[in-house]
């Protein structure tokens, strides 16, 4: 072998060594290869958020990402008719869900060692059944410029839409959308009722005679594009959208009693114990309470951070420190409905009887 | 050797009759047992849903609505549709043709988009709304949403095609040569329209809105993205029974409840013509 041959071999071998060195990482972390994981998750900006944070690490893994998108009670429904055998690995789960989960036996356990992002969380907000994900802010977002032409003053309360001049121009979040049981109990507390006495509440509805009760929160920008509605009972979120589609909204965290300021809707993940694919699951859930995810869903989407590094980041975003309450004294003072207290059925039956008499 | 061709209904008919009669009997049997939350049922049989469907008045006003809207949606699709049928199935020209195309490819356009469309129409900034304000026509913008009028447009929307396509097939039926005997003999067109077409037209008519009606009774896009969450159908009323509180019993309960109140009103009608053509004929 001549020496020119040597070199060439010599350079040759070290250039695949330096590619098998760089490529052995990427093998390493092969170990989702053929994994198909599918989470049950809401669609639009939220499932771009997700594809924006999280697909791209799992495909680096070697798996694949498919979302089932949908309302967490869809999803609760499909489980329950497939009787546990769910269509989905991991799942949204809303806070009224929660007692439905803890009387049925859908969920399995999740090892929280494998979940070191619960660093970033309060020790309330995980357990090893289900992870906090996120927060919303229920608010009234308002068109402050419709508000300053009909000379309407900035709302503080519920009862403060129940004018003339709105009359026909308020969306309110049906009962079966994701917010619409937190918020028909904000409006029972803000009426002197509580869970068990709802009826103080729906009186205050039936006087804010609402144009819509709307079932998808999106449902409210298009109405404010369109001039439909001058308001909206909906979290922080839509009107974080709404205003950075253009619209000239903010919104205002109503005062339920001397005590309560604002009303908060938590969600929450779980694994199936129907879930093949267990392992990933779990690495789903810790990858959506890291602060990639985090902070890419409370700038796009509006809702509040489980992580408490991502909060503590939001400050400094004009928009959300207009529209979320960034206090954790303020924070703390929001509206928790007791879902252990809530007939959820009875609920839905005064509602539907409210409607159909409106 | 004679081939039996009817041998090849066999496999539609058992497709259709499986997958019909296998769910339909699921949510029928379902009707007659207790919800007991969260998807689950009693073990005994009970009339429980059926009493309290037929003695609460929330849902027998739902009922009502459901009735009502698809009655007057129907009725809205036959005066709209048959004018349209009429002209199309009388043109000699190739417009005909051109139109019925038309009116075919907007029946393949999805109810979501169409619904959408009206809703971008009567908004309060949409031009509807413009023009009748700055024309003084009203003062206010006038909504649809949220409303029994809204969901009345929707269905009669969802009908149309639907409808025209049907009353053409009718019309066509109808010699012209009648019509031309009617007019050689003095007649008006209204009154050829009412001596003649109307009355050759009324079976159609009535097969027609039938199956327009029993379409409205079971539409539940136009109702839930119309209604706004304040108009109950029966329709929208199963789908929150079951996707909201996985109540399978009372929601089977609905659905055959909605199924009898078609199948009802479908004999009922029938009966009905036939009487009052069987009294015609006797006056006559």
């Amino acid at each position: 072998m001549s020496m020119k041959s040597m070199t060439r071999l010599t350079t040759g071998l070290a250039v695949a060594g330096i590619v098998s060195a760089l490529a052995l990482p990427a093998a390493a972390d092969g170990k989702f290869d053929g994994v198909t994981l599918r989470v049950a998750t809401f669609g639009g900006s939220w499932k771009e958020s997700l594809d924006a944070t999280i697909t791209p690490k799992f495909e680096a893994l070697g798996g694949k990402i498919e979302y089932v998108t949908g309302s967490p009670q869809a999803n609760l429904a499909k489980l329950i008719a497939g009787r546990g055998r769910a269509p989905f690995d991991v799942m949204e789960i809303l806070d009224a869900q929660v007692p439905d989960f803890a009387a049925t036996d859908f969920l399995a356990k999740i090892d929280l060692s494998k979940v070191p992002n619960t660093k970033y969380l309060a020790d309330f907000q995980y357990n090893d059944m289900m992870v906090a994900s996120w927060n919303t802010q229920e608010t009234i977002c308002y068109d402050k410029d419709k508000f300053a032409e009909l000379g309407v003053a900035r709302p503080t309360t519920y009862s403060d839409l129940a004018i003339p001049a709105l009359e026909g121009r308020i969306s309110i979040p049906d009962i079966t959308s994701g917010g619409g049981l937190a918020n028909f109990g904000g409006f029972a507390y803000a009426a002197g009722g509580d869970e068990v006495n709802v009826e103080p509440g729906i009186e205050l509805i039936k006087s804010l005679k609402a144009l819509k009760f709307w079932s998808r929160g999106g449902e409210t920008i298009t109405q404010f594009g369109s001039g439909d509605i001058y308001a909206a009972v909906v979290h922080a979120g839509w009107c974080v959208r709404a205003k950075n589609a253009g619209y000239p909204v903010t919104s205002v965290h109503p005062v339920i009693n001397d005590k309560i300021k604002g009303v908060a809707k938590e969600g929450w993940l779980g694994v199936m114990k129907s879930s093949e694919h267990k392992e990933a699951a779990v690495w789903f859930i810790n990858e959506y309470v890291g602060s990639d995810f985090q902070y890419r869903a409370a700038t796009k989407n509006g809702v509040m951070p489980v992580n408490q590094e991502v909060i503590a980041r939001l400050g400094e975003d004009p928009v959300l420190s207009e529209m979320l309450e960034l206090d954790p004294a303020m924070i703390a003072k929001a509206l928790r409905v007791d879902y252990s207290k809530v007939d959820t059925s009875d609920w839905i039956d005064q509602w539907n009887r409210m409607v159909s008499t409106q | 050797m004679t081939v039996r061709w009817d041998l090849l209904l066999i496999p539609s008919f058992l497709f259709t009759f499986i997958l019909l009669s296998v769910s339909q009997t699921l949510f029928l049997e379902g009707s007659f047992y207790k919800d007991l939350g969260l998807g689950r049922t009693g073990d005994t049989l009970d009339l429980v849903n059926y009493v309290r469907v037929f003695t609460d008045g929330f849902y027998l006003t739902t009922l009502w609505i459901t009735v009502k809207v698809s009655a007057l949606a129907t009725i809205c699709t036959l005066v709209f549709s048959f004018p349209v049928a009429y002209v199309i199935a009388r043109m000699r020209s190739s417009w005909g043709m051109i139109l019925l195309s038309g009116i075919v490819v907007s029946t393949f356009i999805t109810i979501v988009i169409k619904v959408f469309g009206i809703i971008i129409i009567f908004s309060a900034d949409g031009w509807l709304n413009q023009f009748l304000m700055s024309t003084g026509i009203t003062t206010e913008p006038y909504s649809i949403i949220g409303t029994q009028e809204g969901v009345v447009i929707g269905l009669m929307y969802f009908t149309l095609g639907f409808g025209v396509l049907t009353l053409y097939s009718v019309v066509q039926t109808i010699p012209t040569s009648l019509e031309e005997a009617a007019e050689i003999h003095g007649a008006s067109r209204p009154r050829m329209f009412r001596r003649v077409i109307l009355p050759l037209a009324m079976p159609g008519l009535v097969a027609g809105g039938l199956m327009v009606f029993n379409m409205c009774m079971g539409a539940f896009t136009s109702a839930a993205l119309l209604g706004g969450g304040k108009v109950f159908t029966l329709p929208v009323l199963i789908q929150r029974t079951i996707m909201m509180e996985v109540k399978y019993s009372m929601a089977g309960t609905l659905a055959a409840v909605l199924l009898v109140a078609v199948i009802l009103i479908n004999v009922l009608s029938i009966i009905l013509i036939r009487r009052m053509h069987f009294a015609r004929g006797v006056l006559a």
